[in-house]
């Protein structure tokens, strides 16, 4: 696991909340779109209000008989208003009236009873597995609504739109962010992990929001409602609402104790499963090694005790919240008898009917759900803040970017010029030391010398792959330092050591850099690299799928793919690293002699340590340990005696004996 | 279900099957099917529902007399029942036998109640969370089972199936669609047994009290059905084309970041995040499609349930009305009275919503079905390579391999060796040379049995390679791979790959064999030094020399090294084939490489080209063949040389 990732692993309430604003900054596009929902949320409450009327109505009215005025307890001024219109009329018609209009609010609103069954929300979870990856897609694609019915419908729809909106809009923006990472970013992380954040950890962005944005709103509009209700039915009894107050802090201290203990739990189960795809993704990537090398079981054992730890974390997270509630819920039960007692006590002392217990008490409910929304926010955006910090930590991982004062660096006329540059890697090793060289145009620059010696290191600086930390970088006596990267890279073409070919065409593999490019410029470039003969005979030829990282073709043929894939993009600069490793002699001599008819018009730069591939280079440097030791044309540096170059060739040579 | 023979790939299966080939009968059958796998936890599901019914068996009763006494005794007045007064410890003199309670004694009743309530509540929580804490574990288990045995699966498919294959499907398949298993005992028994019990009970309930009313509940079934049928198919290919496009862009995040370096070199950023973005917006879009239909599913049931329940209510109030007899007496109910109308209305409203979650659940498993299809689309896919029933051990190599006139193609219009014959001994190194493409790689993959060859066979010490179990035949093989795959582990785990009990004195030497210790020796941590992904903080020449370090320290009779040197320098490669001479002494060691300068000690040279063996023997007899292909190769390396030693640029 890279080091790099584990990183402000563990974070403080202060850090949770400086999350959760920044996520809230991120909404900011979204805000028209939030009111609308906030307006949907607290007109979809409103039908809970009508729930248990329509029955009391029909039993005083319709079965009692009571007449409509008369009856023990004032309605709600909602409820009068429908009320008012069956005055005088005969039970009967009442029922009938009743049962209609109970019909059109099932059907517009959902909302009918207090019963389980009569009561309803829209939405559309979908079963999901006990661990952190699955139960996110639920997260990702919410859509609820406190209503059913034709409202209900809407307000889903609305609803699961906003949210797709939302996590579409951060995992675009956090892949746009991994892309733009410089390249040495990548020799560290691991690819699971991303594809983990992405996926898995961006919903949390939404997550919150909701929590914060609509939850306290809309609870308290609802608390608000349900006293205003309340004292309209049933008259003042404040021991009500202060006990669903007092339940607001419980539930609020019971919880925030353990805010701390969440987030490193849900953390945790967040990273183990993070490695989980990674050892996943690495083993079925390299899936070639480790059926040569009989690795099947150290494979799969990696995975089973990675997969099992992340279930593990996982449980453990779902075990906490287990705690959490009940250190919550006893407390406010016992809080709450009490107000259980007041009201039987109301029924025992006369005031209000055993039927109304019921309804008092689930007004007291309703406010007490309300509130405990409200106390439990804390906690409850934790683990949203866990995943929004691993968001965020990628997202501000220097980037490359252009300064604010880049230019655009024009096309390449001469030379490229490297100025004593000096360059080392993040963990120290120095790898280029007080470095000066010049490429032309119109020449060939060979790059020689032992492994590691910091050819390729030399050569990423020119579509600065890598910055130096000391020295310039000149196109045509131009420092590039804050040049463009636009304008530096699409000047230049790398073919890399280890080719990369996608799940694509074969056409489509070389048009890469160039996708405007036509099909005889495809296939010309693909004939100088020597590709041209071996896709012909391919059954679909061009067009032929290449598979996964182009498996079905052997390294040779990948490499001049490649080759073909650099040619296409006519650009100015064409560096080549180890271009011909795989290629028997013939296919690399006519590589050589395309590359020195390419070079008429370009700066071509080869590395290599095949002497057959670098002796008719115009200039060859010799570079060891990260110096560049001698340089000239291959003739110049065989003439000198004892020269680096001049051994090292032999040495070539001499191991033909 | 799937027909998958080896030749179909993950690629091709699922997508474009717009078709749903699922119905109800089959889903059955996958959901049966999935009952195996919780085979191994029965004892646990055993003690998950003794555990649950204990703590039903003592709570409930409790329950109920508690709601029983709230209702008709501290609400209405009523005396208490003998087993009441004792549950809660009270005077049965007082307050059974009085007729009615007064207000201070209901009071009283009403105190205890909850205080008694309350304990037996704090008493049942933690273990009812405990209970839910073991059904998590055990689901958890069975899930890991399932992950597990598609693993194996992956594993044992064949390289064809996997170059086809997206690794972002594979990895969805592992995740979310193998968690669909973790569902089995909802929907198998508690929705079927827990949900149809209840509404079945309601149903006898309400019949008792007026058999119309019960009619009116039993009517729901066939409008739900119907709907359920009409909704079903079409939610399974939503939910099919849902999962299809989230699996899609999951490969499309791993396809890119495994090849960032070359996106990056050639400016292809935007390209890229578009693409990310159009199946980004693909997958919300297809789980819109799926969810909203859902949604839509959900509401039509509750539409029709209510309007059976509301229906019902008003019919049941002019019962009430007209204080109707009832069918049955039961449960203390005579007449239809205000009391049984509550009662009624709880009862009928518990059976109608007991279906509705039926349904409901019904509406759910089809995309657990479709989950699980696909992890069994995976599981059904045959293993190409697999043992014979009779396949023996190889234990050593005495003699040498002999090729019989092998054929092989990777796809029936691409042939990739015809008619391939030669011998090896052991002792000898064998150098395959031929132009890129020729069939070099192919001919020792047969060898390790990465694939099988359609004609001919491949014999060690005379047994064809097919009677042998592959894993010992590969445990005989050590092969340094072109393409010098590494992992994100430790420079000692790398080397270790293949031998996870060596010591690192072996672990030292086999580097030094390769090469690699002296390099490894000046990182930072040295042998302890943590690879990036893929090993990409090495350059390729170091990479090489681990991966021949890896194959060396498998001490195996049988070495195969394909361009193992290609990036080295001449001075590195020279001592790296001096030492693989010397270890190889004993074994056959298999040189497949362009750089001819290496191959001058092998006994035997075989050239390949298009595909068949063109030319063998030893590099005098080559090389003094008249227009032979080896010699024209060798000419082609060596000219310069002369001419750089003339001086004379070409």
């Amino acid at each position: 696991m890279s080091r790099r990732l584990q990183e402000a692993e563990e974070f403080g309430s202060l850090e949770s909340i400086r999350l959760l604003a920044r996520a809230l900054r991120y909404v900011a596009p979204f805000k028209g779109r939030f009111a609308l929902k906030l307006g949907l949320l607290c007109l979809s409450l409103l039908p809970l209000l009508v729930l248990p009327w329509p029955v009391k109505i029909i039993i005083d009215h319709f079965i009692l008989g009571v007449p409509i005025g008369e009856q023990p307890l004032a309605y709600p001024a909602v409820v009068r208003v429908f009320t008012d219109l069956l005055v005088g009329r005969t039970p009967l018609e009442i029922l009938l009236w009743t049962v209609t209009v109970q019909m059109l609010l099932v059907f517009l609103v959902g909302a009918v009873g207090t019963g389980g069954a009569e009561r309803d929300q829209a939405e559309a979870y979908l079963a999901s597995g006990h661990d952190q990856a699955t139960q996110t897609e639920n997260e990702a694609n919410a859509g609820f609504s406190m209503a059913s019915g034709l409202l209900g419908l809407f307000d889903f729809r609305f609803t699961i739109r906003l949210t797709q909106a939302l996590n579409h809009h951060y995992r675009s923006s956090l892949f746009d962010r991994i892309q733009s990472l410089p390249m040495t970013a990548f020799d560290d992380e691991r690819i699971g992990d991303a594809i983990f954040r992405v996926m898995y950890d961006t919903p949390a962005i939404t997550s919150g929001v909701y929590r914060i944005l609509l939850t306290p709103l809309a609870s308290t509009a609802f608390s608000i409602l349900i006293i205003l209700v309340l004292s309209s039915v049933f008259g003042n009894h404040p021991i009500i609402v202060w006990t669903a107050v007092a339940i607001l802090g419980i539930a609020f201290a019971a919880t925030v104790p353990f805010s701390g203990a969440l987030r490193r739990r849900a953390g945790r189960s967040r990273r183990a499963g993070a490695t989980t795809t990674s050892t996943l993704e690495e083993g079925l990537s390299n899936i070639l090694a480790v059926q040569s090398l009989g690795g099947e079981g150290r494979e799969k054992e990696r995975f089973d005790a990675d997969s099992w730890a992340s279930f593990s974390r996982h449980r453990s997270q779902v075990a906490l919240g287990m705690i959490i509630t009940l250190c919550a819920v006893v407390p406010a039960v016992i809080v709450g008898s009490r107000v259980f007692y007041y009201v039987a006590d109301l029924v025992i002392e006369g005031t209000i009917s055993p039927g109304d217990f019921g309804l008092l008490f689930s007004y007291f409910m309703m406010l007490t759900f309300a509130c405990v929304e409200i106390g439990a926010l804390w906690i409850r955006v934790q683990e949203a803040a866990v995943g929004l910090q691993r968001v965020f930590f990628l997202m501000d991982l220097p980037a490359e970017r252009d300064p604010d004062d880049s230019f655009a660096v024009g096309p390449l006329a001469e030379a490229v010029e490297i100025e004593d540059v000096s360059f080392s890697y993040p963990d120290g090793t120095p790898a280029l030391r007080g470095v000066s060289m010049e490429a032309r145009v119109g020449q060939i620059t060979a790059l020689v010398g032992p492994a590691g010696a910091g050819k390729t290191t030399l050569a990423y600086l020119i579509p600065r792959f890598i910055r130096p930390a000391l020295g310039r970088v000149r196109f045509d006596d131009v420092d590039v330092e804050k040049a463009s990267l636009e304008s530096i890279r699409s000047q230049v073409s790398f073919v890399f050591q280890e080719t990369v070919l996608f799940d694509a065409t074969i056409e489509e593999n070389i048009k890469l850099g160039n996708p405007e490019a036509s099909e005889t410029e495809v296939r010309r470039a693909a004939q100088v690299a020597g590709a041209d003969e071996f896709i012909r005979q391919l059954p679909e030829g061009y067009r032929t799928q290449l598979g996964r990282s182009g498996g079905k073709l052997s390294v040779g043929q990948k490499q001049r793919l490649s080759i073909a894939r650099a040619l296409v993009r006519r650009s100015r600069i064409v560096i080549l690293d180890e271009p011909t490793s795989a290629l028997d002699p013939e296919t690399e001599q006519r590589l050589v002699s395309a590359l020195r008819e390419a070079s008429r018009s370009r700066l071509v730069m080869v590395i290599a340590h095949r002497l057959s591939t670098v002796r008719s280079a115009d200039q060859i440097l010799f570079i060891e340990a990260g110096r560049i030791l001698e340089r000239g044309s291959h003739p110049e540096l065989m003439a000198k005696p004892d020269g680096a170059y001049r051994r090292f060739v032999e040495l070539q040579t001499r191991g033909a004996a | 279900m799937s027909q998958a023979g080896p030749d179909l790939s993950l690629g091709q299966l699922g997508t474009g099957n717009r078709d749903d080939r699922l119905h109800f009968r089959l889903i059955l059958r996958l959901l049966v099917r999935c009952l195996h796998l919780l085979r191994p936890v029965r004892g646990h599901l055993a003690l998950l529902f003794l555990g649950f019914t204990a703590l039903a068996l003592v709570f409930v009763p409790v329950g109920i007399l508690l709601m029983d006494t709230f209702w008709t005794r501290v609400l209405q007045g009523g005396a208490l029942t003998a087993p009441q007064a004792g549950l809660l410890w009270l005077d049965p003199a007082v307050f059974v036998e009085a007729g009615t309670l007064g207000p201070d004694q209901r009071r009283e009743v009403l105190l205890r109640t909850i205080v008694v309530g309350l304990g037996f509540g704090l008493a049942a929580a933690p273990c009812a969370f405990a209970l839910y804490y073991y059904r998590v574990w055990i689901l958890q288990k069975v899930n890991q089972v399932l992950r597990m045995r598609m693993m194996e699966r992956l594993q044992s498919l064949s390289l064809r199936f996997h170059a086809d294959s997206k690794i972002g499907d594979a990895i969805y398949r592992m995740y979310q669609d193998s968690a669909m298993v973790t569902q089995l005992i909802d929907v198998l028994v508690i929705a079927p047994m827990g949900m149809l019990g209840r509404f079945l009970f309601c149903v006898v309930v309400v019949a008792f009290f007026d058999p119309w009313l019960a009619l009116i509940l039993a009517a729901l079934w066939p409008p739900l059905l119907l709907s359920g049928y009409w909704f079903s198919r079409r939610l399974r290919v939503r939910f099919r084309t849902a999962r299809e496009a989230n699996s899609a862009l999951t490969s499309r995040i791993q396809e890119t970041l495994q090849g960032i370096k070359v996106i990056k070199a050639y400016g292809a950023e935007s390209i890229e995040q578009a693409r990310f973005e159009a199946d980004s917006r693909a997958a919300f879009d297809a789980a819109f499609a799926a969810r909203g239909l859902l949604a839509v599913f959900v509401v039509l049931l509750f539409w029709v349930v209510v309007s059976a329940i509301v229906a019902s209510t008003g019919l049941a109030a002019l019962k009430t009305l007209r204080n109707d007899p009832v069918l049955v007496a039961a449960l203390g109910f005579s007449f239809w009275t205000l009391g049984l109308f509550n009662y009624f209305k709880t009862r009928f409203g518990d059976g109608a919503g007991q279906l509705r979650q039926f349904f409901r659940t019904w509406g759910r498993t089809q995309d657990i079905a479709i989950g699980l299809d696909r992890v069994f689309e995976l599981l059904d896919l045959e293993a190409e390579i697999v043992d014979a029933p009779d396949a023996i051990p190889l234990e050593e190599v005495h003699r040498g391999i002999r090729y019989r006139s092998v054929c092989f193609r990777y796809q029936p219009d691409r042939p990739a060796l015809e008619s391939v014959s030669f011998e090896a001994q052991v002792g000898t190194i064998s150098a395959i040379v031929g132009p890129t493409g020729s069939g070099k790689s192919t001919l020792m993959a047969l060898l390790l049995r990465l694939f099988d060859p359609q004609q001919g066979a491949i014999e060690i010490d005379g047994v064809d390679i097919r009677k042998v179990q592959v894993a010992s035949l590969r445990a005989s093989v050590a092969v340094a791979l072109q393409e010098n795959l590494l992992f994100g582990t430790t420079v000692r785990e790398n080397i270790r790959y293949a031998v996870a009990d060596a010591s690192d004195e072996q672990v030292r030497e086999a580097a030094w064999i390769a090469g690699a210790d002296e390099f490894i020796g000046q990182l930072p941590e040295g042998y302890d030094t943590l690879l990036g992904e893929r090993g990409t903080k090495l350059s390729t020449g170091q990479r090489q020399r681990l991966s021949i370090a890896r194959a060396v320290l498998k001490d195996t009779p049988i070495l195969i090294l394909d361009e193992p040197t290609a990036s080295l320098d001449a001075a590195t490669e020279l001592r790296v084939m001096d030492n693989l001479a010397e270890w190889g002494k004993d074994r056959m060691i298999f040189l497949i490489t362009h750089r001819l300068s290496t191959i001058r000690r092998a006994s035997q040279i075989l050239v390949l080209k298009d595909g068949t063996i063109a030319e063998s023997g030893p590099h005098r007899e080559l090389v003094a063949r008249k227009n032979g292909i080896y010699r024209s190769l060798v000419e082609t390396e060596e000219a310069p040389i002369g001419a750089t030693a003339a001086g004379v640029v070409q």
